[in-house]
């Protein structure tokens, strides 16, 4: 179905559970038909256009027990329902984890970050036009990708990992979440698991239509952060054609360990480029161990897009993206 | 999208054309092959007792099978259950990269299914698998018994031949679509042409779900577990080819 705007809301079922126990019943129960909902803002427009049509949705930030960021034996923990404002600003993450800190405050608009979750900022589905404008492509369940054809505008688009879709990772803070290590607690009716931040994202040829590995009767509560990277030497910056309420066309997240000038261990992830947050690992081994310099950032830069898959209107991307790590890496 | 055994889409434009086959159907497919196949099997074991001796292995020992279209049955056998595993996979909701996995084993199957065309016009008894009249009347008549090949085995050679060539012609459309090793995909096949060889793709991979399905259950059955030694070792025994060929329609040679 081609979108349609509207300026109101479909027809729809709501339930605002108040506990965890309701909650995951009613993912369990609806399923599919269920929609998850934290701050709303990436649902909105998918159910005012009419390009989605989940039976219910089941808001949960009235849920207390998955709000809020709290000390665990190991690092932090961060429920999914904690606004974004609430995350940049929260002193244990601006003193531990500035990367995060710094990422969540650079998501869309100040608005939206005092509504928007960490939980609805993961989650959130890809931002290709031609998917949100209600187009059967691939992603959607159908057989084309309109973004990648001969007309098709790409500037946004993927450089790797791109499998017939080519759309890219929106989120902000899931480049950070995966160069800080954390790992999603996400729950369902049947019990908890713990999945690495780097396995939580899927690419599309591992799965084309989602954009995580949730099933549809789960739900992620929390993250959390171990102590690995805390108090790290961080670096997050976000291009975009805006500075405010806008999607990154390539953002970098680096965590260091530098002793005397040299980097004993590295952390550089890659938003905007991939499917899922792009962890440079063969670039974190090349630093591992040497001294920073202006020739080690270039070479990482260079290291950073090979294999990369320019479409036809994003290969600023690789540059962009070259600059970034070599921005990141210098420091 | 419509639903039913095609799936409809809006294209770019708003024209609505072929998205491809409902894969509702897979499951209607399955579950009616098994019932099939179970009352096959049930009827099959209420009869057993009124059936003859089974035919003895041992003895002198006829080729069957030679050890290279051994080979191109098992490579075939193997590429077509890796293409149905799968194709399958994501329509059920496993996670798998199975797209690559999926190509290959269909360039795979390409290659061997146009070695055996070739080999089997040219090196082999090609005349032995046409169906003729005389094979229809085969499954009325007791006492009429096959050449090298029997009424069903004719039967489900060209069925698989059929399909087979379907799923090949549009899978080979299809990875056209997607960006490989020798190409970079140009996404510029007109929408509804798209839609109509997803269909065919799917309706033939459905029906080849069936026909292997089928297959694999003849070939485990007891009364025909010889001719899948047969595709393993090669020879069936001189006895066993007595009990179910006709002689003076089938002369192979002896085995060593």
């Amino acid at each position: 179905m081609v979108a349609t705007s509207h300026d109101v809301m479909p027809d729809i079922e709501l339930y605002q559970p108040t506990d965890e126990e309701n909650a995951l019943a009613l993912a369990n129960t609806l399923g599919a038909d269920g929609w998850i909902v934290g701050g709303g803002q990436d649902t909105y427009g998918w159910l005012k256009d009419r390009n989605k049509s989940p039976a219910a949705m089941i808001e949960l930030t009235q849920i207390d027990a998955w709000k809020g960021i709290k000390e665990i034996a190991d690092g932090i923990e961060i429920g999914a329902v904690t606004t974004l404002t609430d995350i940049a600003n929260h002193p244990l993450v601006q003193s531990r984890y500035a990367l995060l800190a710094t990422a969540a405050g650079k998501v869309a608009s100040p608005q939206i970050r005092n509504v928007g979750t960490l939980g609805g900022n993961l989650n959130q589905d890809a931002r290709c036009w031609y998917y949100r404008r209600g187009l059967d492509c691939y992603r959607a369940g159908g057989n084309i990708c309109y973004a990648d054809s001969p007309e098709g505008l790409n500037r946004e688009h993927a450089l790797f990992g791109a499998s017939r879709c080519v759309a890219v990772s929106p989120s902000d803070t899931a480049p950070a979440l995966v160069a800080l290590d954390a790992t999603m607690v996400v729950a369902s009716s049947s019990g908890e698991r713990l999945i690495p931040a780097q396995d939580f994202f899927v690419g599309p040829e591992r799965d084309i239509v989602n954009m995580t590995v949730l099933n549809d009767d789960e739900i992620l509560t929390a993250v959390r952060i171990p102590s690995t990277w805390a108090n790290a030497e961080f670096y997050f910056e976000k291009v975009a054609d805006r500075n405010v309420w806008d999607f990154a066309l390539v953002s970098i997240a680096a965590a260091f360990k530098v002793s005397g000038g040299s980097i004993e261990d590295a952390r550089i992830v890659c938003g905007a480029v991939e499917c899922t947050p792009r962890r440079l690992e063969s670039v974190e081994s090349a630093i591992r161990g040497q001294q920073r310099s202006e020739e080690l950032a270039a070479s990482a830069g260079e290291m950073a897009t090979e294999g990369a898959r320019p479409l036809n209107y994003n290969h600023f991307k690789v540059p962009l993206m070259q600059n970034l790590v070599k921005r990141a890496i210098r420091g | 999208m419509g639903e039913g055994i095609v799936r409809y889409k809006r294209d770019v434009w708003g024209e609505e054309v072929i998205l491809g086959v409902s894969w509702d159907l897979l499951w209607v497919v399955s579950v009616a092959i098994l019932v099939l196949l179970a009352a096959h099997a049930i009827i099959m074991a209420a009869l057993a007792n009124k059936k003859m001796e089974k035919p003895s292995a041992a003895g002198r020992r006829v080729i069957r099978h030679e050890s290279i279209d051994r080979l191109f049955h098992w490579v075939m056998a193997a590429s077509i259950l890796v293409l149905i595993l799968t194709g399958i996979a994501p329509i059920i909701g496993l996670r798998i990269s199975w797209l690559n996995i999926h190509w290959i084993s269909g360039l795979l199957l390409t290659f061997v299914v146009a070695f055996h065309i070739i080999r089997s016009l040219f090196w082999q008894d090609f005349v032995s698998m046409i169906l003729g009249p005389r094979d229809f009347g085969e499954p009325f008549d007791s006492t009429r018994k096959p050449g090298k090949y029997s009424f069903e085995q004719k039967g489900m050679h060209w069925a698989v031949t059929v399909v087979v060539l379907a799923v090949i012609v549009t899978g080979l459309l299809m990875f056209l679509q997607i960006d490989s090793p020798f190409w970079e995909r140009t996404n510029s096949m007109p929408e509804s042409q798209l839609g109509l060889v997803f269909l065919l793709h799917g309706l033939s991979t459905l029906a080849l779900v069936a026909l292997a399905s089928a297959h694999i259950y003849f070939a485990l059955r007891p009364e025909k577990i010889f001719y899948t030694r047969s595709m393993v070792s090669g020879w069936i025994s001189e006895d066993e080819m007595a009990a179910n060929h006709d002689t003076s329609l089938w002369s192979p040679k002896e085995a060593d």
